[in-house]
């Protein structure tokens, strides 16, 4: 017996049977895309949602803190404003260089880098919303003996609260779009099958996730519209 | 809803106040940092428990100034400022001002509160039961004439027309019954038509409620009809004259005042007077038969004979009596009640009206 004998047929690995649209590589085959939906897209979907999430949360903490910082302390909102639109012009794929001898290849690396980008938005946001409420409603709000924090609590906050909204809005759209770029650093996230899928021919994998990535920027573009709504209810009542 | 809804008066509408509610201005003085000239120079005057006191003058006569060191929005640079028996520096400014009701041009009201919540804010932080700031607030809706209450509960200010807006600001004043109210230049962006409901409006709700009232006007016919008394400020902060509304018009201090209340003068006296006070008048002086005596003034050629005057209302001003007597080149009017004839003014009544009422004349003297 030899191992190196021939077979008596000749060894052809199956790979099962593909469409005529994978065979000829269509612009975008459903059934490959049913098909490896569990697979290639719906894990990097749902890390790519972690993803943002933490950013914007975490981005907005660190934003919203700030700017009552600069709203007490007028002088601080200058040299605030100066370094979080710094770390915005940063290019994300530098960004991502600078951290990895510190944080490795990790999470974390990513995560940094996305809160960095979302801090302008949120802090120019919240500090915007805040100066435009209007002069006599807090002249009467302190008239009337509220304190500092009620003030704050009951009047300053609710009425920034359009503006905060938006800048949300415009964060949350933004991290869905860098988020992809993380797949340099880690293996994770929509970025992840589409940096894959663009070193070889096949176009269904890239336009697939791409086309999540931009429906997941809509979602929840839409579900903060909604929260928005609920949460200031007399924006939308006019005579 | 129409801008003229009637007032009416619950049964349980807030006391009059009993215990002294004075504001005292004792030497006043504000001086801004920064700046020389004072904004307000050595005020003293002292607005009476009950009593409605206009501060009138130029922009830059400290009226703003002196209001809003009552509720220390500013602070006193030197003088001092009792109410009642309290100095205003004696308590934290966050207790002071939720004693008093402050209301303001443009109303200042929360656009995110409904007029309820509005309406409680001072209540609510004073921790009210929520039962007492409904009641008290469904009250207050009766009382600035915002009728059914439950039609208006729960709309947003930006739901509102202006005259609306600012009945919620003057109930959201009242709250928490302070028994001093601070009103500065409430009516001031209000339409005309709209303000002289709303003024209307608020001199019943003030008879009402007896609030002492300091209130900031740059309008000084809003100043003659509302106020007890009127302050004149001239630029520099000092005051200029502090009066009845009558004895301003009639012997203004100085030029600055004169001036102040324009060329017009006279005729805004008139306006002090209605024709039912001239008619009274007038009986007490001729007897019973007031026709005939002012059938017996007219003179010959003229123009109207007296079955032709104008017929006026015994509620106006002598001022709007006389436009209509003027118009219809009358030497007098006749005085109609729902289709009744009560008798006639002349002209010259109307001109020259009897001294005002004796009770407002008196009050004029300063601190």
């Amino acid at each position: 017996m030899s191992g190196f004998a021939p077979a008596g047929d000749p060894v052809i690995p199956d790979y099962g049977q593909a469409s005529d649209c994978v065979i000829n590589n269509g612009f975008f085959c459903t059934d490959w895309f049913a098909s490896q939906w569990s697979t290639v897209f719906w894990p990097p979907l749902v890390d790519h949602i972690y993803m943002v999430l933490i950013a914007v949360v975490v981005g907005f903490l660190i934003a919203f803190t700030a700017a009552l910082i600069a709203y007490r302390k007028k002088w601080l909102a200058g040299p605030i404003g100066v370094a979080a639109t710094f770390l915005y012009t940063l290019p994300p794929l530098a960004l991502f260089q600078l951290l990895v001898p510190f944080t490795g290849l990790t999470l974390l690396t990513v995560e940094i880098a996305l809160v960095c980008f979302t801090l302008v938005i949120i802090f120019q946001a919240v500090l915007a919303g805040l100066a435009a409420v209007p002069d006599d409603v807090k002249r009467s709000a302190v008239g009337m003996g509220l304190d500092t924090k009620q003030l704050m609590l009951k009047v300053e906050l609710p009425l920034a609260l359009p503006s905060i909204i938006s800048g949300l809005r415009i964060a949350t759209v933004l991290t869905v779009s860098v988020a992809t770029i993380a797949a340099f650093v880690v293996d994770s996230g929509l970025g992840s099958p589409i940096l894959k899928a663009v070193s070889s021919p096949f176009n269904t994998q890239f336009i697939a996730a791409g086309a999540l990535a931009v429906l997941l920027a809509f979602v929840l573009d839409g579900l903060l519209v909604l929260i928005g709504r609920i949460l200031t209810p007399w924006t939308r009542v006019r005579i | 809803m129409t801008e003229s809804a009637t007032t009416t008066m619950p049964a349980t509408s807030t006391a009059r106040s009993t215990r002294n509610s004075s504001i005292v201005f004792d030497n006043v003085t504000k001086t801004y940092p920064g700046q020389t000239a004072h904004a307000l120079d050595s005020l003293s005057i002292e607005v009476r428990s009950g009593e409605l006191v206009c501060l009138v003058g130029p922009s830059g006569g400290g009226k703003t100034t002196a209001l809003q060191l009552v509720n220390r929005l500013v602070d006193l640079s030197s003088g001092e400022i009792r109410i009642g028996d309290t100095n205003i520096m004696d308590l934290s400014p966050i207790e002071l001002r939720r004693t008093i009701g402050y209301a303001i041009q443009q109303s200042g009201l929360f656009p995110h509160y409904t007029v309820a919540e509005n309406i409680a804010t001072v209540p609510t932080i004073l921790k009210w039961d929520r039962k007492r700031i409904e009641a008290r607030t469904k009250e207050l809706l009766e009382l600035v004439g915002l009728t059914p209450v439950e039609n208006w509960l729960k709309r947003y200010p930006g739901q509102l027309s202006g005259g609306q807006q600012q009945r919620v600001g003057i109930a959201r004043a009242l709250a928490a019954d302070p028994p001093v109210m601070l009103m500065d230049e409430p009516f001031g962006a209000l339409d005309p038509i709209t303000r002289v409901a709303v003024q209307d409006e608020f001199l019943d709700i003030h008879r009402a409620v007896g609030k002492t009232t300091l209130f900031v006007t740059h309008d000084i016919d809003e100043a003659i009809k509302m106020a007890d008394r009127i302050a004149i400020l001239k630029p520099g902060g000092l005051l200029a004259q502090y009066d009845t509304p009558a004895e301003v018009l009639a012997r203004p201090a100085d030029d600055f005042v004169a001036e102040f209340l324009g060329a017009e003068r006279g005729l805004k006296r008139l306006a002090l007077t209605t024709v039912a006070e001239v008619l009274a008048a007038g009986r007490d002086r001729r007897g019973s038969s007031p026709v005939a005596a002012a059938a017996g003034s007219t003179e010959a050629g003229n123009p109207v004979s007296a079955a032709e005057w104008p017929e006026v209302s015994a509620t106006m001003t002598l001022r709007e009596a006389l436009s209509l007597v003027s118009a219809a080149h009358a030497q007098g009017a006749r005085v109609m009640d729902a289709g009744s004839h009560l008798g006639d003014v002349t002209l010259h009544e109307l001109i020259c009206p009897p001294a005002d009422d004796p009770a407002r004349t008196t009050e004029g003297a300063r601190i």
